[in-house]
């Protein structure tokens, strides 16, 4: 970009630089920045580069070139389309996982490739077949004039007076106090979109006596089930009562999500002799809320060395010998722990409910309700 | 250096510099870092010739005496080595032992750590022998090594058989055999009881895809994917390292048969979202992606649109 | 009979809208927007490009997608979760998948145009911030983008709840988990949104009407007042020898900008079909349905939840108090709120409170160089720094996993980083401005190094110096004083001033007197005279670039 002064030159070799141009010009670029520059007239460029026509005909080979692929590769999408069958019964189907790769490869690849050589098509079309030059355009002062920021005070304060709006003090506060029920009304419209907490979140549907599953097959678990040596561990459901209509499909979601539990056996040697709900263990056997006490995560990576609980979202660390208290990580307080025992025919039974609320740790999670 | 010196102030030569180093070092580490295939090159002896399914025990003892009893003590009652207390052997069952070795983490050289999983030292065979001693000798009221006919055990490999034409037919043999156990195996399986089994009990150490997962002062849960059914179900019997026993009473024969199912099924799946799965790690790999690839190819193409156009006359 | 007259059909249609509009003049001063020709104007292109990619993409989702929490049990083509137990909005999920030719490309489509999205927002402001262009008169559509970064990422994460597949729950229970520490209101809110307990049947069809209709509509909203207050300010321009504070330079939109625009779209577009084709995203057929018992090791959010799943993973548990018996858990609201709130108001209020710290009032239309502000570009290292830290932190287990460094290890180092990394980093890029403005008066002083070596008669070797382009002298005389409050804010008594004295006003000049410190002076730099100059002679040199030394607090 160095020689300035070519003259116009509507011929097919020059690149067109800082001259008038007429109203039949190839280009939009005119001689000067003069006044007209925002509104109309040709744009104010100081130097105008238009490609010789050998390399604009060289572009509109390539980017004619581009757009034909784009076309072939929109072709392609079609035939890739209905080449596969969306139902199982029909080959190739994109309902065996294989043949969906293909299937997304096929028709994502066509239409990727058709994006593609448009843009590029469009991209060598600006560049090689259109002259490049810049313009300038003048920035706006953006502060009013003074004589024009007075005259809309004055306006705007001649209207407020006359609307009396200021004046009449009574109209303007009972139309304010008129506003303010209804600007609360959305906000107490939204109010039956869920119940009061209330104690809900303090109890689960454990109960006395209630027997634990393994979760996935109903198995009622019997004390001598888990395994001692070297220490086994199991996540557990309460047993639902098939009869209650309530239950007839198994537990709800939020039933499990309260009432998971990881029931674990260890050497009862190992547990600390401080722990506080010792006597809520069996023979070994101790059972904790599944759900962590930090956000909500099933903790449940269980290390029968240690007797570390690991949350695997955010890494609070419980220690199962001694009462779920946290050795590691952001969980405000222990897992819940459920007191387990047996019931005559030897099934692991529940004692009652958790030590305190299961879940993420609320305000009065650990408060009695 | 003329060359050179020519062109390093050219507007792209930071980034050919960048992209040099960057070559260099890649390959550096390719080269420095140990590939699993050569590590597997390493460990690959000479192959065994016998392969006629016979119990040997004198084999097994021999194998005990010489790879074994040196750090768990002559009589499996393990011992102090160095400064760890290596685990007595006695109860842990024919299955821990057919689990420790055949998934090549005993015999171990470091008592302290964690063994990943290796290239068995011993055939299938010689494993059978040694379980055969050790269950004869040291008693058996551990977990016994599931049946074969019922839980397939590892798939056969080539250099088990002669390397000649015989050898060949033998191992195709032995191969298709194993396939069909494999199938008849996980077919007719429950995935509803698989998959809840698997996503309460297994997951959260082995991860949605079994690609495993990190455990506390570096443990880890090792990946699933090279285990065999009979691997992963002694694994859940016998309970190796920090992980917790799932015994036949709570998680039933039937039921293990259902989570190995589950998880071969979900590996074996070719991947319907395209030929790069970054590994199923999810949610990193893709937003490591979405910056590297997508974003720079994106402005790539923004750079070459705004380029400086000059002139070519 | 002008050559240039537009043919009859298309005068047909201009004069109809036009007849109704009167439009022309109007039109052909818009079709003259100037665009500035460097990549770095186009990021935020590519956020509106992948914000369309993403209403379409989402129009032909919903079609089929059943945002319903029944329970069913899957008879579908899928086989292996033949037998099943999910949601039906999982198993319409599942049907896109498999039933519905080009379902999984246009779901992949959707969910990498987000990670795109999101991406070149981050990208976009933050060339933003380091160029200054957020200065007067910019403000405000700065806070409106920061907003539209904020609604992005949430509209994310609801997006990535809807499918009911493993993750998708987590990240709900997460934020439920976090809901539900808020002091007193916690559990009412969490009631609230959700109908009742976690994880009830409510949540899924709530934020779908929040993703597709509510949020959508507020960030359409809030990009077409983006544009418009583009279009009437113009953009900002790098430094240059024609580009001043009073004219902008550029390719007009018409034609040449307008075909570019295009052509960077379907780029856009390609790029993220592309992927889609070829890169597998969150396959949820593979996760598995959402249980709230079941949990996989690495979950993750998508990655622009990354910085808050990090913070939540390392803050500590040290600043937890129970008040009476009542949990106030910190290391839930410290990160799930305090930080969140952090990163995203921050950027918001930061150009007011740089234009209280520097006095300056000025209208900006000329970037700065990030090197000419020192203490800004530190600070915008510093918060990458941060946020990166805590986004690393938020795949500390996998980081763990892969690299086999043990669990707790990582959770320490990052602790550390969090606090440390942004203070070097501040140290270490300012230092690296200060150094590249040195540098640059001496470009200015003496022209650039040329490369060649000549030896002189005495025998010395010299490498030769060669003038600078007039470009890059005004690139280089680009950089101002920074400016300053009045350190004599006395009146004309000579009394210091009250607003001086108050305690905001003290802080407000030690922040100043941080914010400039070390910056290096150009005053009596001659550009190629090859020593330095006295003040005055400089004056009239200088004097196109309305340099104003000090600014009075107004």
């Amino acid at each position: 970009m160095t020689d300035h002064n070519n003259t116009n030159d509507d011929a097919d070799n020059g690149r067109v630089i800082g001259t008038p141009t007429g109203g039949d010009s190839e280009t939009l670029v005119g001689p000067n920045a003069d006044a007209h520059g925002e509104h109309q007239g040709p744009y104010p460029a100081d130097e105008t580069h238009v490609w010789p026509e050998e390399v604009q005909r060289r572009g509109e080979k390539v980017a004619a070139l581009w757009f034909f692929v784009a076309f072939l590769a929109g072709v392609g999408f079609f035939v890739a389309y209905f080449y596969f069958h969306p139902n199982a019964q029909d080959e190739p189907s994109i309902a065996d996982p294989a043949t969906a790769q293909y299937a997304n490869m096929a028709i994502g690849g066509t239409i990727a490739l058709a994006l593609f050589a448009i843009g590029a098509g469009m991209t060598v079309w600006v560049r090689q077949v259109m002259p490049h030059y810049e313009v300038a355009i003048p920035y706006d002062e953006f502060p009013s004039a003074p004589t024009e920021k007075a005259s809309f005070g004055d306006f705007f304060m001649r209207g407020a007076h006359e609307s009396g709006f200021i004046k009449r003090k009574l109209m303007r506060r009972t139309l304010l106090l008129a506003m303010a029920p209804l600007g609360l009304a959305p906000i107490v419209l939204l109010r039956d979109t869920g119940p009061l907490p209330g104690d809900k979140l303090h109890h689960t549907i454990w109960r006395k006596g209630m027997r634990m599953v393994v979760e996935g097959t109903d198995h009622e678990i019997r004390e001598a089930d888990l395994e001692n040596e070297p220490g086994g561990m199991i996540t557990a459901l309460p047993k639902h009562d098939e009869s209650d209509p309530e239950h007839a499909h198994g537990l709800s979601l939020n039933e499990q999500a309260k009432s998971v539990i990881l029931l674990i056996r260890m050497p009862e040697d190992d547990f600390n002799p401080e722990m506080e709900r010792l006597n809520w263990t069996h023979k070994g056997i101790v059972a904790y809320s599944k759900i962590c006490t930090h956000v909500g995560c099933p903790a449940a990576l269980y290390e029968r060395t240690s007797h570390r609980i690991l949350c695997p979202c955010h890494q609070s660390t419980f220690d199962a010998a001694n009462g779920a208290e946290i050795v590691f990580g952001p969980a405000h307080r222990p897992l819940p722990q459920l007191p387990v025992t047996v019931d005559d025919e030897g099934f692991l039974v529940a004692g009652g409910d958790f030590s305190s609320a299961p879940g993420p740790t609320f305000w009065d999670a650990e408060r009695g309700a | 250096m003329k060359w050179i010196t020519a062109r390093r102030r050219h507007p792209l030569a930071g980034y050919v510099v960048v992209i040099l180093a960057l070559v260099v070092f890649g390959v550096g580490y390719t080269f420095l870092a140990p590939t699993a295939d050569r590590a597997e090159a390493q460990q690959d002896q000479a192959a065994p010739e016998r392969s006629d399914g016979k119990i040997d025990l004198a084999q097994g003892k021999e194998i005990f005496a010489q790879s074994c009893a040196s750090c768990h003590g002559k009589n499996a009652e393990g011992k102090r080595v160095g400064d760890t207390d290596v685990p007595s052997l006695i109860g842990v069952g024919g299955a821990a032992v057919d689990f420790q070795v055949s998934t090549g983490r005993m015999p171990s050289m470091n008592a302290d750590k964690q063994m990943p999983r290796k290239y068995p030292a011993f055939t299938q065979d010689e494993i059978d022998d040694l379980v055969a001693f050790y269950e004869d000798e040291f008693g058996d009221d551990g977990p016994k090594v599931p049946e074969e006919d019922l839980v397939p055990a590892t798939a056969p490999e080539r250099n088990q058989f002669p390397s000649d034409h015989e050898g060949e037919k033998a191992f195709e043999k032995a191969k298709e055999e194993y396939d069909e156990a494999f199938a008849s195996y996980t077919s007719n399986s429950d995935t509803e009881a698989g998959m809840k089994l698997y996503l309460t009990n297994c997951a959260h150490c082995h991860s949605w895809s079994g690609a495993g997962g990190a455990l506390t002062d570096g443990r880890w849960a090792p990946e699933l994917h090279e285990a065999s059914p009979r691997q992963l179900y002694e694994a859940m019997l016998t309970g190796p390292g920090a992980m917790p026993v799932f015994n036949d009473a709570t998680v039933s024969a039937e039921d293990k048969q259902n989570i190995i199912a589950y998880v071969n099924d979900l590996q074996e799946e070719p991947d319907a979202g395209g030929p790069f799965a970054l590994g199923r790690v999810g949610q990193v790999a893709e937003g490591f992606i979405g910056w590297t690839i997508g974003i720079s190819l994106i402005v790539a193409c923004a750079i070459w649109i705004t380029a400086k156009q000059r002139s070519h006359d | 009979m002008n050559a240039n007259e537009p043919p009859k059909a298309l005068r047909g249609v201009g004069n109809f809208i036009d007849d109704r509009f009167h439009l022309a003049k109007m039109g052909e001063k818009n079709l003259r927007k100037v665009f500035p020709t460097h990549w770095s104007f186009m990021l935020g292109e590519i956020a509106l490009y992948s914000f369309i990619i993403l209403l379409l993409s989402g129009v032909f989702l919903t079609l089929w997608f059943d945002p319903s929490m029944e329970h069913v049990t899957y008879d579908g083509s899928y086989q292996r979760l033949n037998g099943v137990g999910m949601s039906r909005a999982y198993e319409s999920t599942l049907h896109l998948t498999f039933d519905v030719r080009g379902g999984l490309f246009m779901r992949q489509v959707h969910h990498w145009a987000a990670l795109i999205f999101v991406a070149s927002l981050v990208f976009h402001m933050l060339r933003v911030f380091f160029t200054g262009a957020f200065r007067k008169p910019r403000e405000i559509n700065w806070v409106i983008g920061a907003t539209i970064f904020m609604l992005a990422t949430i509209e994310g994460l609801f997006g990535y709840s809807l499918p009911d597949d493993l993750p998708s729950g987590m990240g709900l229970r997460i934020l439920q988990g976090v809901m539900m520490s808020l002091p007193l209101v916690g559990t009412y809110v969490s009631m609230f949104l959700f109908g009742g307990e976690f994880p009830g049947d409510l949540i899924i069809p709530r934020l779908y009407s929040l993703h597709i209709l509510v949020i959508p509509a507020v960030l359409l909203a809030l990009i077409a007042a983006h544009f418009m207050i583009l279009w009437h300010q113009k953009h900002t321009q790098y430094p240059g020898a024609k580009e001043t504070e009073k004219k902008n330079i550029g390719a007009p939109m018409f034609p040449a900008f307008a075909v570019k625009a295009g052509g960077f779209f379907f780029f856009t577009f390609a790029i993220i079909a592309g992927l889609a084709a070829f890169v597998q995203i969150n396959p949820i057929h593979l996760f598995g349905p959402f249980s709230p018992t079941s949990i996989s090791a690495g979950t993750q959010p998508d990655w622009y939840m990354g910085f808050l799943e990090g913070s939540l993973r390392i803050f500590p548990n040290w600043f937890d108090v129970n008040i009476a018996g009542y949990a106030i858990p910190t290391a839930v609201l410290v990160p799930g709120l305090g930080i969140m709130g952090l990163v995203f108001t921050g950027p918001m209020v930061w150009p007011f409170i740089e234009a209280w710290i520097t006095g300056d009032r000025r209208p900006h239309n000329v970037a700065d160089r990030p090197r000419n502000a020192p203490t800004r570009t530190g600070l915008g290292v510093a918060a990458i720094t941060f946020y990166g830290v805590l986004w690393l932190a938020g795949s500390n287990d996998i980081l763990s996993h892969t690299f086999s460094i043990s669990l707790y290890t990582t959770t320490y180092i990052f602790r550390v980083a969090v606090l440390v990394g942004p203070v070097l980093a501040f140290i270490i890029a300012k230092r690296i401005c200060l150094g590249l403005q040195r540098r640059d008066r001496e470009t200015l002083e003496h022209g650039y190094e040329s490369g060649t070596i000549q030896q002189l008669p005495s025998g010395e070797f010299i490498e030769v110096h060669k003038e600078s382009s007039e470009n890059m002298v005004h690139v280089l005389q680009s950089k101002k004083p920074l400016p300053r409050i009045d350190v004599d804010a006395t009146d004309e008594n000579g009394v210091e001033s009250p607003a001086k004295r108050s305690i905001m006003g003290r802080l407000r000049e030690g922040l100043a007197h941080w914010y400039t410190k070390d910056n290096v002076s150009f005053d009596g730099v001659r550009p190629n005279s090859g020593h330095h100059l006295h003040h005055d002679g400089f004056e009239d040199a200088a004097e196109e670039h309305d340099r104003s030394e000090t600014v009075r607090t107004p």
